[in-house]
């Protein structure tokens, strides 16, 4: 009997295939951004019956992938989409809608910041990417402490906003292999379960307890934090938008998704998970 | 009818597994266009220079591998030299049931195992080593040794019973007492079993993904100066399918020279494990059955 | 002297099993002792809200499921085949060698290599994207070998005056197999899939990249883009990205959960596989 239940199933489930779901909002990208718009799938699905899939597989990158390869309607990113993005998929009309506004931190452990280092600058980081400077004690700590450096993992809009800054692009970055982390919270986790760790963090993570973040040194010697002051007069370096990518205008649900995001409920989603609103950076470009 | 369905259903395995792998053979060709043999001594992998070199996982995976090996054989044969030789029947299957649910025990909690308590642990006992921080080799080798116990403790308890009862007695009969008995009667016979049972064990740790992903750091190029050198298994690593499950995958379909390195690892990873797996087999086979 | 390595061998081995024993205990009373507090009716009941920190898995469990049911209806039929090949058509020991072998290596395939083989072939190529059905079908590969030899175990176990009092009565050879072989073996298909499942319920390599997201899939209602949710991703994802501490609850919950479910399927499989054990030294 078995065998024939089987053809059978194979059967009806073949016949399936045509009726694909087709009214299905599919998002894909960023962790970041995924806590935005996670939430906000959430108000939906209950408040408009709509059915949306959201994940966050290959981050940014995954999301930029995904929305090339028509596999989402929306992508979540946390950096510019760049010309190797464009170039990957040059029948694609990347349209980026910014909802928001986060900053990368650099952040360190506890101990780091106990042994006085509160503040990098730009070649002081370079160094400490390119394994010039290996000890705490040569970029200002009191101690003679190693450095344990985490690197966000390829794909990650933080690290691509990170080297962006450093480099002027990821293909300009020179090639290093330091242990990697993905997610933010694996990140804040072992970044503060690390003595002497050194890693970059959505600023929103960057509690002050575990995990503290540097502020900057910048070239004409001011030394800015990544307050939300500092991120609104584009002071501090290394802010980014949170954009939602779609493949020309939105359409269909995706853009009943982005209305809401745009709203004043969803942009109110966004101080609330430690972002900033489009309102708070009064609409500027980033 | 019947015959026809099970030639049907069976060569629609077979067609599969072949199918499983022309691709991994088929897909990783660009690859080996673009690197050659270099593909497989070459130490570095910088993907967005297409650098392809996959020294360093496979380092990863032997080395992780070994460490669960040194660990888990000498506790797995002695687990099932209690259980073959000195428990009753009874207890000894309520005994192996329990062995056999830690098994069962998916990677993915393995995993949060490791980074709640075994990597923490790890960083503090060896403190006095400097390892950078808690995800190394030696954190995931602890971690795999944990997971394949299991596999050590059941072949190597059915090799061992598979030795009829009567040699027992009769070198019991001899005047042997128990230990000498397992020494020089019981273990002698069951080596091959015994040998399988590390085979087995060593395929399947090559293979676990999820546990390994979470601990071992995942730092690419970092091979030591001596394969020898113990203070290397303190450093982070990567083995072959923490990249496999990495997000490089994502990014690599697509761009057909990096998606043919990341297929080339798989198709790597299967000879060892097919290697491994097979000899082993291979093994467990009594000479005349 | 000789007592004494006696007692020390003794010690040692006893020591090992304990070890072993201790791991397991250790382990299921961390994951109790910290999931417990999370499980609650509502825990099984609701779907995830607020990206993990509240609500509770039930669809997580339902993917789960899904996945494993289809695993297993996709697998049965071909590890009967495979069994009756190994049993009853192929007559040279030779070529039931190579199908034995065959069966082993496929065992011996890392979990991961069946994942990227399924999101090559039916992710990309039958442009299925993720769906609940290459998660089913991927995860069938994974336990293919064991139902497979469960089944030959149990279908080598028939006494042969069975057959040959069914070939007396003049059944035919397909009768006989169903009639005999399968009716009398089907427990053994039961304990291979349960002891399969056990192992493909926490899988996450196999089905990252072929079935499962995050958040958002319920039912799925076709075949081509319908992923599910699934306990095993769940509980990888939420350990790397979890915002919230009221995630850290719901993610030792759900790995709670995951582990009762596996060893749930482990000891359902057990009576059948103690009879058989009882019955190969008595009978």
């Amino acid at each position: 009997m078995k065998p024939f239940s089987f053809l059978t199933a194979l059967a009806i489930a073949s016949s399936l295939v045509s009726t694909a779901a087709a009214d299905t909002l599919k998002i894909n990208g960023s962790t970041t951004v995924n806590l935005v718009v996670a939430e906000a799938a959430e108000i939906l699905r209950a408040e408009n019956k709509l059915d949306i899939q959201v994940d966050t597989q290959g981050g940014s990158a995954g999301g930029i992938s995904m929305l090339g390869d028509g596999l989402v309607q929306l992508g979540m990113i946390s950096k510019h989409v760049n010309e190797d993005d464009k170039a990957k998929y040059p029948k694609v009309n990347f349209v980026e809608n910014t909802i928001g506004v986060d900053s990368v931190a650099i952040i360190v452990s506890k101990d780091v910041w106990d042994n006085g280092v509160k503040a990098l600058s730009k070649q002081q980081l370079k160094d400490i990417y390119e394994g010039k400077v290996t000890n705490w004690n040569q970029v200002g700590g009191t101690k003679s402490q190693r450095i344990a450096f985490f690197n966000k993992e390829p794909g990650r809009g933080t690290w691509e906003v990170f080297v962006h800054w450093v480099y002027g692009g990821p293909k300009l970055a020179p090639q290093v292999s330091f242990p990697e982390v993905g997610g933010n919270e694996e990140t804040r986790n072992k970044v503060a379960g690390t003595r002497g760790a050194i890693s970059q963090l959505s600023a929103s993570w960057a509690d002050g307890k575990k995990v503290f973040a540097l502020a900057m040194v910048l070239e004409d010697g001011k030394t800015v934090d990544s307050s939300n002051a500092h991120i609104a007069n584009k002071t501090y370096p290394l802010s980014r938008p949170l954009t939602v990518l779609s493949n020309g205008p939105a359409t269909g649900s995706a853009k009943v998704m982005l209305d809401f995001l745009l709203s004043d409920r969803g942009q109110a989603l966004l101080p609330k998970h430690g972002y900033m609103s489009l309102k708070d950076v009064g609409g500027q470009k980033y | 009818m019947t015959k026809t369905l099970s030639w049907l259903f069976s060569l629609l395995a077979v067609a599969t597994m072949g199918l499983l792998l022309g691709i991994f053979i088929w897909q990783s060709v660009p690859v080996w266009k673009h690197e050659g043999w270099s593909y497989l001594w070459e130490k570095k992998w910088y993907f967005r220079q297409h650098e392809f070199g996959v020294m360093s996982m496979v380092y990863g995976t032997l080395i992780v591998s070994i460490i669960a090996l040194v660990l888990a054989v000498p506790v797995g044969w002695g687990a099932a030299v209690f259980t073959s030789e000195y428990l009753p029947r009874r207890v000894r299957m309520a005994v192996k049931i329990l062995i056999e649910l830690l098994a069962g025990v998916p990677g993915v909690i393995y995993g949060l195992l490791g980074i709640l308590l075994l990597r923490d642990w790890v960083y503090d006992t060896f403190e006095a080593f400097e390892p950078l921080s808690g995800d190394t080799l030696l954190t995931a080798g602890i971690l795999l040794a944990v997971m394949i116990l299991p596999t050590v403790v059941t072949l190597s308890d059915d090799a061992l019973r598979a030795i009829p009862s009567a040699q027992r007695l009769a070198a019991r009969g001899l005047g042997l007492t128990r230990a000498e008995t397992i020494f020089s009667v019981i273990i002698p016979q069951a080596a091959r079993g015994l040998g399988a049972s590390v085979l087995l064990a060593l395929g399947r740790a090559m293979g676990e993904t999820t546990a390994v992903f979470l601990v071992v750091g995942r730092q690419d190029n970092n091979l030591p100066d001596s394969w020898f050198s113990l203070r290397a298994w303190l450093d982070s690593g990567q083995t072959i399918t923490s990249k496999l499950v990495s997000s490089e995958t994502n990014i690599a379909y697509g761009d057909s020279i990096h998606w043919g390195a990341m297929v080339g690892l798989g198709l790597i990873l299967l000879v060892m494990t097919g290697a491994a797996t097979l000899v082993g087999t291979f093994f467990t086979r009594k000479p005349h059955a | 002297m000789r007592k004494f390595l006696d007692a020390v061998t003794a010690l040692i081995a006893f020591a090992c099993a304990l070890l072993a024993l201790a791991l397991l205990g250790g382990l299921v009373y961390v994951i109790v002792q910290k999931g417990g507090p999370a499980i609650s009716w509502g825990f099984f009941t609701e779907q995830i809200r607020l990206v993990g920190a509240a609500g509770g898995i039930f669809w997580n469990l339902i993917g789960t499921l899904i996945l494993l049911l289809t695993a297993f209806l996709a697998s049965a039929p071909i590890a009967i085949a495979l069994a009756l090949m190994e049993r009853v058509w192929l007559k040279s020991e030779t070529s039931r060698s190579i199908l034995r072998t065959g069966l082993y290596a496929i065992n011996g395939v890392p979990s991961i290599v069946f994942g990227i083989f399924g999101f090559i072939v039916l992710v990309q190529w039958c442009g299925w994207g993720k769906s609940w059905l290459a998660g089913g079908l991927i995860l069938a590969m994974v336990i293919l070998p064991t139902v497979t030899v469960a089944l030959m175990e149990r279908l080598k176990a028939i006494p042969a005056k069975y057959v040959e009092a069914a070939a007396g009565l003049g059944l035919s050879r397909s009768q006989i197999i169903w009639a005999v072989l399968l009716r009398q073996s089907w427990g053994g298909l039961i304990t291979g899939s349960l002891l399969g499942l056990a192992r493909a319920a926490g899988e996450v390599a196999p089905i990252m990249f072929t079935a499962t997201i995050f958040a958002g899939a319920a039912m799925p209602h076709a075949i081509k883009e319908s992923p599910v949710l699934s306990l095993p991703y769940h509980i990888f994802i939420l350990a790397q990205d979890s915002f919230d501490p009221g995630v850290g609850s719901k993610l030792w919950g759900s790995a709670l959960v995951l582990l009762g479910l596996v060893f749930s399927l482990s000891l359902a499989a057990l009576p059948t596989r103690l009879r058989i054990h009882e019955e190969a030294h008595h009978g």
